[in-house]
């Protein structure tokens, strides 16, 4: 999905899904910040399964940048447990706002958005499935076709793009990048879908654009930072 | 399949993936945040290399099918995080006592009791000191980087078998969860020493081999702890393994291992830039504890100061091995709580007095150990 060769969302709804570690959650970020330049976004955090890398750990700082996050209430915000809060249908009625969806990895965090789909707005929203060909487990076509069973059939949703984020971390260079958009190529064209962008961090952005001139390109400012990388 | 030099991978799958590459193929845990990415990775790569994860119906079923597995010979690993770690403790008595070579992961927590799920080191005491019953020490590594995880549980598994020991890595939650880049080696695989003590069968020996703890008459059992204590003097002699990290003209001494020794690091830059010579010891082997590295860097530094997420429990260690030579300060974050560079540096400038008053110590670090 893109528009004028960024990637831009159009549905109201964009949801998120991928294997664990894929990026969903700095995806899911980034995506609410650029929509919440135009209109007002809410970003849903659904994701039961990663303790500490997850959108609620930064709702503050979002929340600063013009995005509402919705997550349990501070004090379970980090409770051992699937808690979900009602804020999240009133996500998915209104129309007046866009609505952004990060949930947890693997079939077992798409469990939670299976138990969403009778509430699904039919017509008005999109899936993406992030992939990292760098992970263990979502290096091959096999492994990236299975994932995206395993969590089509959990989510009882259908994958509508994928999203290449192919990275490793700081020493992610632009070829590795473009590899990653190769293979996603493959699998896109074998499950008839298409591949609605590549997520970089910026300083390679311009390198890999001169591999791939093709693919939008979006940058992305990140989140989820261990302790020691902190300001002084 | 696609060759790829590098991949990127949580701790908590690097310490399973470092235990494949170690040759372990018998994996017995029961899942538990923040380490189950351990157990969940594990359970899919075992049976991909005809090996076997068993989620037990708890850790104390684990703790014992991992005795079971490593009288058999096996290379063996069990993973958990603080509280299931404490349910092990008797097992883990029985494996020492049995002299078992394993491979214990704890992904530490915050505590006490059910604590949280936030990083911690709060089980120093526990993995060092000895957390069950009786005169045993187990070896206990502490990674501080997901290539670290890899490279410490081949270790681990070597050291075990090396010495028929129980073997303990810690990591915390911030270790566990986070990702970093790692190289494949695809087929690098140890194999284990030839275990002829292992009840594998009688084959062609005259007697069938046994393995117990149980030594009812007294003098025996001295004699069997007095055979261990050789063995643990060998292991404190030979095996003590640090980090130090510009530590040649450092007049403050910061002491952290893990997650933390990475928040050390950037102080200690930080700190530097301010004309304050600092740098790091890093325990990699928590026990036996880097006593060495301590004792020569209290010959040359002024002062000390140890950086945990606890109330305060490696500052004991650095305490006996300074010996009173200098002071020894200490800074915690206990309670699932990861201190930060800006209060570690605002500490170290407050002991220094190059910056005399800054407070922005927290209430609850307020403890002096």
């Amino acid at each position: 999905m893109s528009v004028g060769g960024h990637f831009y969302p159009t549905n109201r709804v964009s949801i998120f899904v991928g294997a664990l570690g894929s990026g969903k959650t700095e995806l899911a970020i980034n995506t609410a910040l650029m929509l919440a330049q135009e209109v007002p976004v809410a970003l849903v955090d659904l994701d039961v399964i990663n303790p500490y890398y997850r959108v609620r750990k930064v709702k503050t700082e979002l929340a600063r940048l013009g995005v509402d996050v919705v997550c349990p209430p501070d004090a379970l915000m980090q409770a051992d447990v699937p808690a979900l809060t009602p804020a999240i249908w009133g996500v998915l009625s209104r129309d007046d706002q866009r609505g952004v969806f990060d949930v947890g990895g693997d079939d077992i965090g798409a469990i939670v958005l299976g138990s969403l789909r009778p509430s699904l707005p039919t017509g008005h929203y999109a899936v993406y499935f992030v992939v990292n060909t760098c992970r263990a487990h979502s290096a091959t076509r096999a492994d990236i076709h299975l994932m995206i069973d395993r969590i089509e059939r959990t989510a009882r949703v259908g994958i509508d793009y994928l999203i290449n984020n192919t990275n490793l971390g700081p020493e992610t260079d632009a070829a590795t990048v473009v590899e990653g958009r190769r293979i996603l190529g493959v699998v896109a064209g074998e499950r008839g879908v298409s591949v609605a962008c590549t997520g970089v961090r910026p300083g390679i952005a311009a390198a890999v654009r001169a591999l791939d001139a093709v693919t939008p390109v979006f940058r992305l400012r990140f989140f989820m930072r261990p302790p020691w990388e902190t300001e002084v | 399949m696609s060759h790829l030099p590098r991949v990127l991978m949580k701790g908590n799958e690097a310490f399973g993936e470092g235990a494949v590459r170690a040759g372990c193929r018998h994996t017995f845990a029961y899942p538990i945040t923040p380490q189950s990415e351990l157990a969940h990775f594990l359970a899919r790569r075992l049976p991909e290399i005809g090996g076997v994860f068993v989620q037990a119906e708890s850790e104390v079923s684990a703790i014992n099918m991992v005795f079971g597995a490593a009288a058999a010979g096996a290379r063996v690993l069990t993973s958990s995080s603080s509280p299931g770690i404490s349910l092990m403790q008797e097992g883990i008595s029985y494996i020492a006592g049995a002299r078992l070579p394993c491979v214990i992961v704890n992904v530490m927590r915050g505590g006490p009791g059910l604590g949280n799920i936030a990083p911690a080191q709060g089980d120093y005491f526990q993995a060092v000191k000895g957390g069950g019953h009786g005169d045993y020490c187990q070896i206990v590594l502490a990674p501080a980087s997901v290539p670290e995880i890899i490279e410490m549980m081949i270790l681990a598994f070597d050291l075990a078998d090396r010495y028929r020991n129980p073997v303990m890595v810690v990591g915390d939650g911030v270790l566990g969860q986070m990702m970093e880049p790692v190289e494949i080696e695809p087929g690098e695989t140890r194999t284990a020493p030839a275990k002829p003590w292992a009840t594998d069968g009688q084959g062609d020996r005259p007697a069938p081999n046994i393995i117990s703890s149980l030594n009812i008459v007294p003098e025996d059992n001295e004699r069997f702890n007095l055979d261990l204590a050789v063995m643990y003097a060998e292991i404190r002699r030979g095996e003590q393994r640090c980090e130090e990290y510009r530590l040649d003209d450092a007049e403050l001494v910061l002491v952290a291992f893990g997650t933390v020794a990475r928040v050390a690091k950037a102080v200690v830059d930080r700190a530097r830039r301010d004309g304050i010579r600092a740098g790091v010891i890093r325990p990699i082997t928590l026990w036996p504890f880097p006593e060495d590295s301590v004792k020569r860097a209290a010959a040359r530094a002024d002062r000390f100061l140890v950086v945990e997420m606890s109330l305060g429990q490696m500052v004991e260690d650095v305490r006996l091995s300074v010996e009173g030579e200098k002071p020894v300060h200490f800074f915690g974050r206990p309670g699932g709580l990861v201190p930060t560079v800006r209060e570690v540096c605002n500490e170290v400038k407050r002991i220094t007095g190059v910056m005399p008053g800054a407070e922005d110590v927290p209430a609850a670090t307020g403890v002096d150990r």
